[in-house]
Formats: C-alpha cells, structure tokens, sequence
C-alpha cells in the first residue's frame, strides 16, 4: 500500500469515528446502531497502521494488490450494513402497517359505540 | 355460521354503492368495507350512505387490507371470511356457492374461479394466469385453474393462519403455502365483468413485477413450507 493511501484511510477514518461521536452526543443516532461505524472505522485505521500485515494476508489469499484486499474487505463490511438495515426498515414497516391496523380498529369501534 | 365479506377500496368512489348495494341485497352475510386511505371521496361516499367502513390512516396496499380483515374477523370470531373486490367485477349473487362449499367440509378455501367449466381465453393476462397455475401444480401437484382470482373465501383455520403469519398475502404464493399446509382448496364457477370506473391494484406496467414476485416466492419460499406447525 503507498502512503497516501495509508493516510487517505487514517483520515477518513477518523473523521467518520469523530461524526459518530458527535452523532450521538447531539442524540442524532442511538449507541447501538453506531457501535457497527465505530468497529468499521477502527478497522480501517488498524489496516492502514499495519499494512505489512495487510500486505502478508493478501499475498497469502492470492490477491494480485494489497490495496484490492482492503476494498474487498469495505465492500463486505458495507453489504453486510445495507442488509442490517433492510432488515430494520422490514421491521419498522410491520410495526408501522401494525400502529396502522390499530388506529383503524379503534376508530371503528368508537364510531359504532 | 357467521360470514363476514371483506371489501377493500382504494379509489372506489364510483364503484362502491354499487358493490355494497349488490352484496347487501343479494346476501346476508356481514360485510365491511376497509377504505386504504383513498385520495378520492370513497370515505365520505360510505359515510353518507351508512356502510359499514374501516378507514386505514396510510395507504399500505391490498395486503394489510387483507390482514386487518382477518384480524377483525378472528377478534369478533367470524367463521368464514370472503374477500370481494369493491370495483365491481365481482358479483355477489356466487358467494352463497362459495360458502356452501366450506360449510360442507369439503375444503378450507374456496375460490370463485372463471375457468371451472369454461375455457381460459388466450391473452397476455391469461398466459401468466397460465404460468401460476402451472408453478403451482408443480410444487404441490394440484391444479388451481384461477389462481389470481380475487373471489376467496377462507374458514377459520385459513383466518387463524393469517392472523398468526404476516407474511401471508392475498395472492398465488399464499395459495401454495395452504396446500403445503395440507389445506384443501376448492374452485367454484363464478362469472366476472371487466371494471366500470376507476384503476385496478394491478397496473398493466406492475404485472411483470408481480409475476416475478409470485415466482420467486412460489419456488423458493412457499414451496419448502413445512407441514407442521
């Protein structure tokens, strides 16, 4: 990996661990939903402080440049985090169609009362 | 036993007098009338006249129309449930068939199907009709001639089903879990008009993404539904 490379990614890194934090503090975003950005953007400083090791791995694995196995791995970290969250809007929306169902019960019994 | 019609409306303000009319002078079952949040007048239309009307706050589609009906229908412990469609395609006179074959025993849902006796007509609408049935037969081994018929009626197990799985629709897919449920299914004559007024569910442009839909689900989902619980 070239070095700036390694710094593009300490940089990002850490401006994205920075917005959590302050995220949170404004009460913009619950802890547990932003402990996964946190664990992510550590990830990548850690990479970028010991590329040896990085660069070990990805020899090791077969891949033709260090630098697509950092990729590959932000790409399966963001699959993973797209699909968390389908999940979630999935529940919010039964909830919702749920609240829905209920207030349309209600009214109803309130009018036939 | 007691029979509740379910009459979903969305935009049916043309329509519904006139469903409302045909099923409370042809029958005397129960119905009620669950208004999807219409942007038309189809609220105000049912209050003057009197009907018997769930109004949803938000549109959210056939579906929840259908699983507000049956939880309605569990709740105050209807023994059958019938879904028409409040556009007028559908004619009330048939239902009686339609209960009369669940009152039997003979099967837990019962379809009013147009092509019991009579031949499917040949069109882009019938090929994936077709295409259904054949998905179905192929993962069940029984025949489902109207697969998409909107005319249902389904007993208090089929209700209790609903209630208990909100991944349940008012489609083909659903059909094929019941089977696999070891539901027995029935199909009845019934005839149906083309729509006066108004737009259906099923827009000719969302017809592709509704047969991939029901595919994928028939043969990945529904299909290795297992038989217990």
């Amino acid at each position: 990996m070239t070095m700036t490379l390694r710094i593009i990614l300490v940089i990002c890194s850490l401006i994205s661990f920075i917005l959590c934090i302050t995220k949170i503090k404004q009460a913009k975003l619950k802890v547990t939903n932003s402990v996964i950005w946190m664990i992510g953007s550590v990830i990548l400083i850690l990479m970028s402080i010991f590329s040896g090791a990085v660069e070990w791995i990805a020899i090791q694995l077969g891949f033709m440049a260090p630098v697509n196995f950092v990729f590959l791995v932000m790409i399966g970290f963001l699959l993973i985090q797209t699909f968390v969250d389908n999940i979630r809007i999935c529940n919010l929306n039964e909830k919702i169609k749920d609240l829905n169902h209920y207030i349309a019960l209600k009214e109803y019994d309130e009018k036939e009362k | 036993m007691k029979v509740l019609i379910i009459i979903p409306a969305y935009n049916e303000a043309l329509n519904i007098v006139k469903t409302v009319k045909d099923v409370t002078e042809n029958t005397d079952y129960d119905y009620l009338v669950i208004n999807d949040c219409s942007k038309d007048d189809t609220k105000k239309v049912c209050e003057d006249n009197h009907f018997h009307v769930l109004s949803l706050p938000t549109n959210y589609g056939l579906t929840s129309v259908i699983q507000l009906g049956m939880k309605y229908a569990y709740q105050k412990g209807y023994d059958i449930v019938i879904q028409f469609d409040g556009d007028g395609q559908h004619q009330a006179k048939y239902l009686k068939d339609l209960v009369k074959e669940i009152e039997s025993g003979n099967c837990d849902i019962a379809i009013g199907s147009r092509f019991v006796t009579k031949k499917k007509p040949v069109s882009m609408r019938m090929l994936g009709s077709n295409l259904l049935t054949m998905a179905i037969k192929l993962t069940t081994g029984k025949t489902i001639k109207d697969p998409t018929s909107g005319m249902r009626a389904y007993n208090k197990q089929a209700i209790e089903r609903f209630v208990k799985n909100a991944s349940l629709t008012p489609e083909p897919d659903t059909l094929v879990y019941m089977l696999k449920k070891k539901m027995k299914i029935k199909e009845a004559q019934v005839e149906m008009s083309e729509r006066e007024f108004g737009e259906s569910y099923l827009k000719p442009l969302k017809s592709a993404e509704y047969m991939i839909n029901m595919f994928f689900s028939i043969i990945f989902i529904r299909a290795i539904t297992r038989k217990n619980n």
